[in-house]
């Protein structure tokens, strides 16, 4: 059998920029080869500016975005607040390693803004949830391979948000479309301390 | 026969009480008289030490623990129950949070899961209630951006929620009795002298009172109330303040910040007896 | 461990007392010719040049075995230097087959020179190098080649291979190990691709950027760019960029250091 992580395909990216951070799917969800869907987001949001993109199998992600729903909306009727970007993290990283040895085949992206210091958080993680913080960008997905090397090529510290979309915009769509596995349209969030902006983009339909 | 299936020893009484509750809050009634007041900027924790007999090693009783770096409890009534309580809130605050978020439960949140097991053994089989009340002081990190402003009461998205939300953040103190049930306090206290202190509180507490202020007070409503003598030895204070870096046992990290409840030394307690 | 244990290998049956007796188990033995020695290897066009280029480092699984292993050569030149050569040739994938393959392609060049009295036009070699590379169809030069050089107009020429002779003309071509992580970052600011004329219109009616052939100094940032960005990514590029230049007055050859961890 194919390797799970690669069967419906799928890429996300976050990225941070100055005093706002950034995170962009592709819509794309295949079976092998043949595509099912070009409306199938990837990036969930669980409070004001947290948002989680969750790529890998269709399947858990479906059930992973829901299992979070559950656990941060518990949190909030508990706690009476909203989850931090910094604790939905770690929530994430323990929910992933207590299926050590069962993981969900999914690689997840974290982005937003935490509400408290006003700083931008960006961290991804490896399918049983070991935390990969970055201070510039995260990428996952099939497409991760020509992620890191359009990112690594455009990225630069300290863009405004009008800058940072167009940078995660332009290395999302060149990245994808070297990628067989993903593109179809692409979703793209710019987040800032008081307001986000969620943008469609068409891309290549092939 | 009906005896034989009645596994639960806190049963209903016909006129809705439950008896063995009642009969864990009379064990706290006779206990020694622990007391708590909120400052601005802090809380303090005090009881009386009492030992049954002049050669017990006094400094080896502690009544005041730690449960996490900003959170301390103190008893009135069952010494052995509350020993459990302690290590059982201080498990649950690593299993049931921190080793899902990585950061420590907020005051209420602990308060609520020990209230939990207190709870659970008021309706379990085999078990009988505990005999202890508890006050829990904690400090809680604000979710809301430092900003100097005041803050905007009106607004139904940032005022805090019935139960002490801590958007704010700041010091909290909550009572925890027998029957599982919570408050929280400006300031109170619990056990034998429990009403005539809280006489003395409602008398002394002011609104904007400085963690000072509030050690000289719980010393002076701890004196009205004291069986024996006052001294570094039988009287035992926990404070929550200020982060304590020199207690972190290490310097030069950045970001680390010491706990913010101790006990104070036998040294510092009689300091503030001479003051008083 | 037992049940295990116990299984008869392959070769071996259980005897009988009518059966002949059996033959040693048989081992299997395999041999296999190829390795992975890393790397990656780019090359951009330009109106009046082609730049080929390539990092350093040979490695064989996570070993470094060489910092310094150039893989971009120059084909039928005069000397030992490669002096007067006007075809350049770059491999990345399996260091042996790809020595095989330049000397080879060096070689045939030269005895092009030595039988017809001319040089060999790029166009040529580009073909060549396809027979070269098909003829080993079932035992593959194990190599992604990039042939570059000026066709007769004098423009950039840029040829790109598979390993068993498929090629393209191209404007420009990533390979190698970190051939994925270059290739997207090329299609955008070498080939604009999914960038638009802004205000040019709403919706289809905007306009894509044209691509158009680059300045020198521009396409010489923009590989230098790409290795600094795949040596970051990428445990297999590293060590020292090779950059070959070629324009009607020659091959340029510059060496630019790059991270060695």
């Amino acid at each position: 059998m194919a390797n799970p992580f690669d069967i419906n395909g799928g890429a996300c990216v976050a990225m941070v920029g100055k005093d706002c951070v950034a995170i962009a799917c592709d819509l794309r969800l295949g079976m092998q080869s043949l595509t099912v869907s070009n409306n199938f987001p990837k990036i969930f949001n669980y409070a004001p500016s947290t948002y989680l993109g969750l790529t890998g199998l269709a399947t858990d992600v479906n059930t992973v975005s829901d299992l979070f729903r559950y656990k941060v909306n518990m949190y909030r009727l508990r706690e009476e607040r909203h989850i931090a970007p910094q604790t939905l993290a770690n929530l994430v990283s323990s929910s992933l390693y207590e299926k050590r040895f069962g993981p969900f085949f999914i690689s997840p992206v974290i982005a937003g803004i935490n509400h408290t210091s006003g700083k931008p958080f960006i961290c991804g993680f490896d399918s049983i949830g070991c935390i990969d913080l970055a201070k510039d960008f995260i990428v996952s997905g099939t497409a991760s391979d020509q992620l890191f090397g359009t990112c690594e090529g455009l990225w630069e510290p300290d863009l405004s948000p009008e800058d940072l979309f167009e940078t995660i915009s332009q290395a999302l769509l060149s990245g994808v479309d070297r990628d067989a596995l993903s593109g179809w349209g692409a979703q793209v969030y710019i987040i800032e301390k008081d307001k986000v902006t969620q943008r469609l983009l068409k891309g290549r339909q092939d | 026969m009906a005896d034989r299936y009645s596994f639960s020893l806190t049963t209903f009484s016909p006129s809705g009480k439950l008896v063995q509750i009642e009969y864990a809050l009379n064990a706290v009634n006779q206990g020694v008289t622990a007391l708590g007041i909120k400052a601005t900027n802090g809380i303090v924790l005090a009881t009386e030490k009492k030992s049954s007999s002049p050669l017990i090693d006094p400094p080896s009783l502690s009544k005041i623990s730690l449960i996490t770096p900003d959170i301390g409890m103190v008893y009135a009534g069952m010494g052995p129950d509350y020993r459990v309580l302690v290590d059982k809130a201080r498990k649950v605050s690593h299993t049931g949070y921190k080793r899902i978020y990585n950061e420590y439960p907020p005051t209420r949140i602990l308060v609520q899961d020990v209230a939990r097991v207190v709870q659970e053994a008021t309706q379990s089989g085999g078990v009988r209630p505990y005999g202890v009340s508890l006050l829990v002081a904690g400090w809680d990190e604000g979710v809301e951006p430092e900003t100097g402003e005041a803050h905007k009461d009106d607004d139904p998205e940032k005022t805090p929620g019935k139960t002490g939300g801590i958007r704010k953040g700041g010091p909290s103190l909550y009572q925890v009795d027998p029957s599982g049930s919570y408050y929280p306090w400006k300031a109170t206290a619990i056990g034998k002298h429990a009403t005539s202190a809280k006489t003395f509180l409602e008398k002394r507490y002011t609104e904007g009172m400085e963690l000072e202020d509030a050690i000289h007070i719980a010393l002076l409503t701890l004196k009205e109330t004291i069986e024996g003598e006052m001294n570094g030895d039988t009287i035992e204070i926990g404070i929550v303040g200020p982060p304590a870096d020199h207690l972190l046992g290490f310097e030069g990290v950045e970001g680390a910040k010491g706990p913010r409840f101790r006990k104070l030394t036998k040294g510092q307690i009689e300091d503030y007896l001479t003051n008083l | 461990m037992t049940s295990l244990m116990d299984h008869p290998s392959r070769g071996e049956t259980i005897g009988y007392s009518f059966s002949q007796p059996t033959a040693a188990p048989v081992k299997e033995h395999s041999f296999y010719p190829y390795t992975d020695n890393g790397g990656s290897t780019l090359g951009i066009t330009g109106s009046d040049f082609a730049i080929l280029a390539g990092d350093t480092r040979s490695t064989s699984g996570y070993n470094i075995n060489s910092r310094m292993v150039p893989k971009v050569f120059k084909i039928g030149g005069d000397d030992e230097t490669g002096e007067g050569a006007h075809i350049l040739l770059s491999v990345v994938g399996f260091a042996a087959d790809g020595n095989a393959l330049k000397e080879r392609l060096d070689t045939v060049v030269k005895m092009y020179k030595y039988q017809h009295g001319k040089s060999m036009s790029v166009g040529a070699c580009a073909q060549r190098l396809s027979t070269i590379l098909y003829q080993k169809r079932f035992f593959p030069y194990y190599v992604h080649a990039i042939l570059a050089g000026l066709d007769e107009e004098g423009k950039g020429a840029l040829y790109s291979y598979d390993p068993v002779g498929s090629y393209e003309r191209e404007q420009c071509r990533a390979a190698g190990a970190a051939s994925s992580l270059i290739m997207p970052f090329l299609d955008n600011q070498v080939n604009f691709k999914n960038q638009y004329i802004p205000g040019s219109g709403e919706g289809h009616a905007l306009e894509p950027k044209k691509a158009e052939p680059l300045p020198q100094e521009t396409v010489k940032q923009l590989v230098r760019d790409a290795f600094t960005s795949a040596v970051e990514r990428h445990i297999e590029v590293g060590d020292h960029l090779q950059v070959m230049i070629i324009t009607k007055d020659g091959v340029e050859e510059v060496y630019h250091p790059l991270k060695k961890d």
